[in-house]
């Protein structure tokens, strides 16, 4: 017996990141191999002609999972029914640019969004933010959709979750797969904080805690973390466009793990509403540890926080305070 | 039981032949049933892109290290390929797999060293050929074409592994297929195929939109000839799943002068609408293609369903020999077989004929080019 279809809105779907992910999406990768979706895609009218050849595509590829594909530029349709919001559309940020000028030009997008999945979405919606500034976006987004639960309202730091694990896994030449319990904290920004403090790494003889097997604290803690941190700027350089392959693959595991459940003993990197946990503001979207069951994300409690670990962790929060403030100062 | 004399009970012997072998079979199965248990992984397939800096190879990329071409259980190392000028781009798509910790891949080649590329490799995903530029002749893009084709396939032959599965995409696919095989005469000539599912997941797509009806309820069309405007999309043994079983298209698209007309022009087009609408040549839904005649070829056609595929021609259904054209297949254990005993009416046969003839043309093209 075929499941009902499962109703994905993705937005800013005409870009490169959107490409990426529909396919992804289409086949399976993000919901499960036996579950049917029905595809929204949403972009500005600028867009509309390649966002329907977009669509033209994904009905060429003759998905099996593919019930259905809804192309619009209007926010209500796109938003009509939705289960899964995944926002990738905003405003980029432009040479020259003031991070004041793309924060306020993000605003007012989340803002509106924000009123257009709170009025039509299905009830408990899972909202995933990738545009940047993801966390305050996510923030905006939260702040004006105020009957959307709190905790359905989430931002994008698996991609820095899986860059820590491939970097871990490089270093010590073992499989990706072998790697776990890195965390990220804090912002998806250059102040995030990729935490191997109680990552591990599985062996012939168990599972091993990564320090113990890299054994250079100085590698760790100096350049792996500002590896990670950059290593979006280092994609961009290369590719001259920023990552859209590896950012749509994190969006699937970010919905896929949290819909389907994280491994036993797994967790996983995810930026949610701050509750206070391990003394960070409360009221931030902010990366934390997290594992998920039965459809619901819940903070990993516990972890021992050493003295520079807090230190980086308290930076990361400072700077989403300040943007924060600088959000609402746009919106004012 | 009578021992009749010195007489073998020949009723005996068999009744425990056959019980030993079913204890045997039984013991067998129950092994490889523990194994599978145990999570032994298999074994990394060896897959190589070229061109894959491009669009295609970055969507193609990442359905590969998710199990999409192969199957979920299946690693895989990636070669990826391409020219100099676009080594940033290159090594940016490797970071970005890493990035991605994809539990099957095993690894990453990302290389401008075409032996390096091919060492080894199970499977080839040709991507990578000269675009057609505005301006440019015929001739030009398969001169080009010809010459980079004909290097690849020393690489290959000498390089790649024995059982080497080839797919071109890049166009003129079933030409530079053609070359290829000519200049890689080691490599068994079944496997070396080119893209024509495409065109197939397009008519698949087309009928089912016509219908109303799911695009998995939907099979059998058959893509013959040229991955060109004068390929021919057949529907005249495609079918439908319906509650009273698998039925004609013809039976339900009543509009036959569609079936004739409209249905095969927008097939035959589609990639030049999607370019208008999108500024750039289809990437998705080609990579997408590669992987399910990569997929279908590899693990089977599903019973009852055949694809369509570009292959070396044996004569069938009156195709000259010594082309790369595109028929409808079943496979089975690693193996595509062209389906016979289809009946041909003549203006399938028209359209067919039609096809070869450009194949033919573009043959002694590429050959005019390679002795020029």
């Amino acid at each position: 017996m075929a499941k009902e279809p499962v109703r994905v809105l993705v937005t800013g779907a005409a870009g490169q990141i959107g490409y990426a992910l529909v396919p992804m999406i289409a086949r399976g990768i993000m919901l499960g191999a036996d579950q049917p979706v029905i595809l929204h895609m949403l972009d500005i009218p600028f867009a509309a002609e390649a966002l329907n050849g977009v669509k033209m595509e994904l009905v060429d590829a003759a998905f099996p999972l593919l019930k259905g594909v809804v192309a619009t530029t209007d926010a209500v349709e796109a938003c009509t029914g939705v289960n899964v919001a995944v926002m990738v559309g905003g405003f980029p940020r432009k040479e020259g640019m003031e991070r004041k000028d793309v924060m306020s030009k993000n605003v007012s997008i989340y803002k509106s969004q924000a009123s257009a999945l709170e009025k039509h979405a299905a009830p408990n919606c899972k909202v995933l933010v990738v545009a940047n500034p993801a966390n305050t976006n996510a923030l905006i987004l939260k702040e004006f959709a105020p009957s959307i639960p709190e905790k359905n309202i989430t931002c994008l730091t698996r991609l820095d979750h899986n860059r820590a694990l491939g970097q871990v896994s490089e270093r010590l030449s073992v499989p990706v797969s072998d790697v776990k319990n890195v965390i990220i904290w804090g912002n998806h920004s250059s102040t995030q904080y990729p935490d191997v403090n109680h990552a591990t790494v599985k062996t012939s003889s168990g599972e091993k805690p990564v320090r113990e097997l890299v054994k250079n604290d100085e590698w760790l803690n100096g350049e792996f973390i500002s590896t990670v941190q950059q290593r979006g700027a280092a994609i961009i350089k290369a590719r001259k466009l920023s990552s859209a392959l590896s950012a749509a693959s994190s969006a699937c595991d970010h919905i896929r793990d949290w819909v389907v459940g994280t491994p036993e003993g797994t967790f996983v990197s995810m930026g949610v509403y701050s509750d206070g946990s391990y003394n960070v503001p409360a009221g931030l979207i902010y990366s934390f540890p997290v594992t998920c069951r039965n459809g619901e994300w819940t903070i990993v409690q516990g972890l021992p926080i050493d003295d520079a670990s807090r230190k980086k962790m308290d930076l990361t929060a400072e700077e989403l305070k300040e943007e924060k403030d600088l959000a609402y100062s746009c919106l004012s | 039981m009578e021992f009749v004399g010195e007489e073998i009970d020949y009723t005996f012997v068999i009744q425990k032949v056959l019980v030993l072998l079913f204890c045997v079979g039984l013991s067998w199965k129950m092994i490889i049933y523990m194994c599978n248990l145990l999570n032994i992984e298999k074994d990394p397939i060896r897959v190589l892109i070229t061109g894959a800096a491009g669009n295609i190879g970055y969507a193609i990329a990442p359905m590969i290290a998710r199990g999409m071409m192969l199957g979920p259980d299946q690693p895989m190392i990636l070669h990826l390929l391409d020219i100099e000028p676009a080594s940033s781009s290159l090594e940016a798509v490797k970071m970005e797999l890493q990035d991605s910790a994809f539990p099957l891949l095993k690894g990453v080649i990302a290389t401008t060293d075409v032996v390096e590329a091919c060492k080894d490799v199970n499977i080839a995903i040709m991507i990578g050929g000269f675009p057609r530029i505005a301006g440019m002749e015929r001739k030009d893009v398969m001169s080009k074409n010809v010459v980079i084709y004909k290097a690849q396939a020393s690489a290959l032959e000498r390089y790649a592994s024995e059982d080497c599965k080839v797919l071109v995409v890049a166009n003129p696919a079933n030409t530079n297929a053609l070359v290829l095989k000519e200049f890689a005469p080691s490599i068994p000539e079944e496997n070396i195929t080119c893209l024509t599912r495409l065109d197939h997941n397009r008519a698949l797509a087309q009928l089912a939109d016509k219908l109303s009806v799911p695009v998995s309820s939907v099979k059998n069309v058959i893509i013959w000839g040229n991955h060109s405007s004068t390929q021919y999309p057949d529907t005249n043994h495609a079918t439908v799943s319906t509650k009273s079983g698998d039925r004609p298209i013809k039976e339900l698209a009543t509009d036959h002068n569609w079936l004739k007309n409209e249905f095969i022009t927008e097939v035959q087009q589609r990639g030049a609408a999607i370019l208008r609408a999108r500024k750039q040549s289809s990437a998705l839904s080609a990579a997408s293609a590669a992987c399910d005649h990569i997929r279908d070829w590899f693990l089977g056609t599903p019973k009852g369903t055949w694809v369509s595929m570009g292959v070396c021609s044996d004569g069938s259904y009156g195709i000259p020999p010594g082309l790369v054209y595109s028929f409808p297949v079943i496979c089975e254990k690693g193996s595509w077989k062209i389906v016979q005993g289809l009946s041909i009416d003549a203006f399938s046969r028209e359209k067919m004929d039609d096809s070869a003839r450009e194949l033919a043309e573009e043959k002694d093209l590429a050959y005019s080019c390679l002795n020029a």
